[in-house]
């Protein structure tokens, strides 16, 4: 029981998140990336629950980010960046340490890395669109995006799981 | 201890089944399982994309008007100055324009050009750091749009369409390095290819003529595709802004500045079908008859623009 309501807070906050990534953050003019909503939202729920649902969290996100429209990359690029972020960042920050600094530091690091290892990955495997002049500046505006969005989702999705699954906390 | 193992376990199995989907995925993703993830994953999504971009979407406009405010006084006085010119203009267009639509339907090709189009809307768009330029709208196959449509605004060629579920369609836009459009230099005989260079500002045609002669300013418009798909013909795309290579080349390159801003991209329309030509047919010979002038005035005036045989039978019958 504890389990599916864990799964689903997870699925909801997910699919909020990816929709509203698509629908609002990239329409608006942001200088260099879009906003990786996603990704913290990934990275809020491995600091509220651990590395395994960071890592399955990471998973389902990813996939989502590669099958919504209007996503035309590979599948499975987004999804397997996303899980190492959510394990590493579960891990990064175990329950007990709950430290903010720690959780926005991390989630910084995380959205610049990321668009460093779709920019790699792309590459990799021959894809016509990466553009590398960019990826310096996507990468740090990514990191910005990210830390500013952890100030405020990380506490908020900690309350969140708190208030809707008190089990997880009880150890 | 048991925790952190588990914990590796779910971690190796999600990094195996990504790299899975990853390979699979790029061995064919037209068809097979990703294909189908794709669209199921689609299908969901949408809707809610719908309902959001139909939040969003008035509040993005109105961020956008805000942001221009400024130079939209700037760009009514020119409007203003150039509406007056164009006033004073008009009376000779009008009669040019007379005379072109007789002409036109001389020919037979009254119509030509016209495009069925169902207008939609951008209601998502992705990521920057993910180096795709493409976008959703919230038309799809219940509206009749179907993948490889050209997709216009009121400017010039938006892209085309490269998937739809029944109430979104995916545009993959000209700018994206993966595009590609037939084009032609409007005026000319020269044709090449336009392909996107994934910035906004610049497109890359590459010209077949390798000692085709452009200027810059040129126009260059669609060249149409078989059937029409994916690219209707005589779409604008944009001007020559530079030229690049030395004649002599196999093939000279120009760089295209792109109509359409696809940064602030908001109404678009689908091209759902050209209008048929109309069959061309050998002209009618002109019948001089000099009592036109006497019977045959109540057709004349009444319909300009009547083809030579409408206002020839009334005059043979009123003869006797």
């Amino acid at each position: 029981m504890m389990v599916v309501r864990r799964l689903l807070l997870c699925l909801v906050l997910l699919l909020l998140a990816a929709v509203l990534e698509l629908t609002l953050l990239a329409p608006l003019p942001f200088p260099g990336a879009t906003p990786p909503l996603v990704l913290v939202t990934v990275a809020a729920l491995a600091f509220a629950f651990g590395p395994t649902t960071g890592a399955v969290c990471g998973f389902v996100g990813g996939i989502l980010l590669d099958v919504a429209p209007p996503a035309a990359g590979t599948l499975g690029i987004g999804a397997l960046i996303l899980t190492v972020v959510g394990y590493a960042l579960g891990r990064l920050a175990d329950p007990s340490d709950r430290r903010l600094l720690v959780g926005v530091g991390g989630t910084a690091a995380a959205g610049g890395l990321s668009v460093l290892a779709v920019a790699v990955l792309g590459g990799l495997l021959g894809n016509p669109r990466t553009q590398w002049g960019d990826v310096p500046g996507l990468f740090v505006t990514a990191a910005v995006y990210a830390a500013l969005l952890a100030v405020l989702l990380v506490p908020l999705i900690q309350r969140l799981a708190r208030r809707l699954v008190p089990e997880a906390f009880s150890r | 201890m048991r925790e952190s193992r588990t914990t590796r376990i779910v971690l190796a199995i999600l990094v195996l089944v990504s790299i899975t989907l990853v390979i699979i995925d790029l061995r064919g993703s037209s068809s097979g399982p990703t294909a189908f993830i794709r669209s199921a994953g689609a299908a969901v999504v949408a809707p809610l994309e719908r309902v959001s971009g139909a939040i969003f979407g008035p509040v993005l406009s109105l961020g956008d008007s805000l942001g221009s405010l400024g130079e939209k006084d700037a760009q009514i006085a020119d409007l203003e100055a150039e509406n007056a010119r164009l006033k004073s203009e008009l009376d000779v267009v009008a009669n040019d324009k007379a005379r072109v639509a007789e002409l036109d339907a001389l020919m037979g090709l009254a119509g030509n050009n016209g495009y069925e189009t169902v207008p939609a809307q951008v209601i998502a768009v992705g990521p920057a750091q993910g180096f795709a330029w493409t976008v959703t709208i919230d038309v799809g196959s219940r509206d009749g749009v179907e993948p490889s449509m050209s997709v216009i605004s009121g400017a010039g060629l938006v892209g085309r369409t490269i998937s739809v579920t029944p109430t979104t369609a995916t545009v993959l836009l000209v700018v994206d390095a993966t595009s590609s459009v037939g084009a032609r230099l409007a005026g000319t005989s020269q044709i090449g290819i336009v392909s996107g260079s994934g910035r906004q500002d610049a497109l890359q045609m590459q010209l077949l003529d390798p000692l085709a002669v452009v200027d810059v300013g040129d126009v260059v418009v669609s060249f149409g595709s078989e059937a029409d798909r994916p690219y209707a013909p005589g779409i604008p795309i944009g001007t020559v802004l530079q030229m690049r290579g030395t004649e002599g080349q196999l093939t000279r390159s120009a760089i295209v500045e792109p109509y359409v801003d696809v940064s602030r991209l908001d109404i678009v329309g689908v091209v759902l079908r050209v209008d048929e030509r109309a069959p061309r047919e050998p002209l009618p010979m002109p019948t001089p008859s000099p009592t036109n002038s006497t019977t045959g005035d109540d057709t004349a005036t009444a319909d300009d623009s009547a083809t030579i045989d409408d206002s020839a039978t009334p005059d043979e019958t009123a003869v006797p």
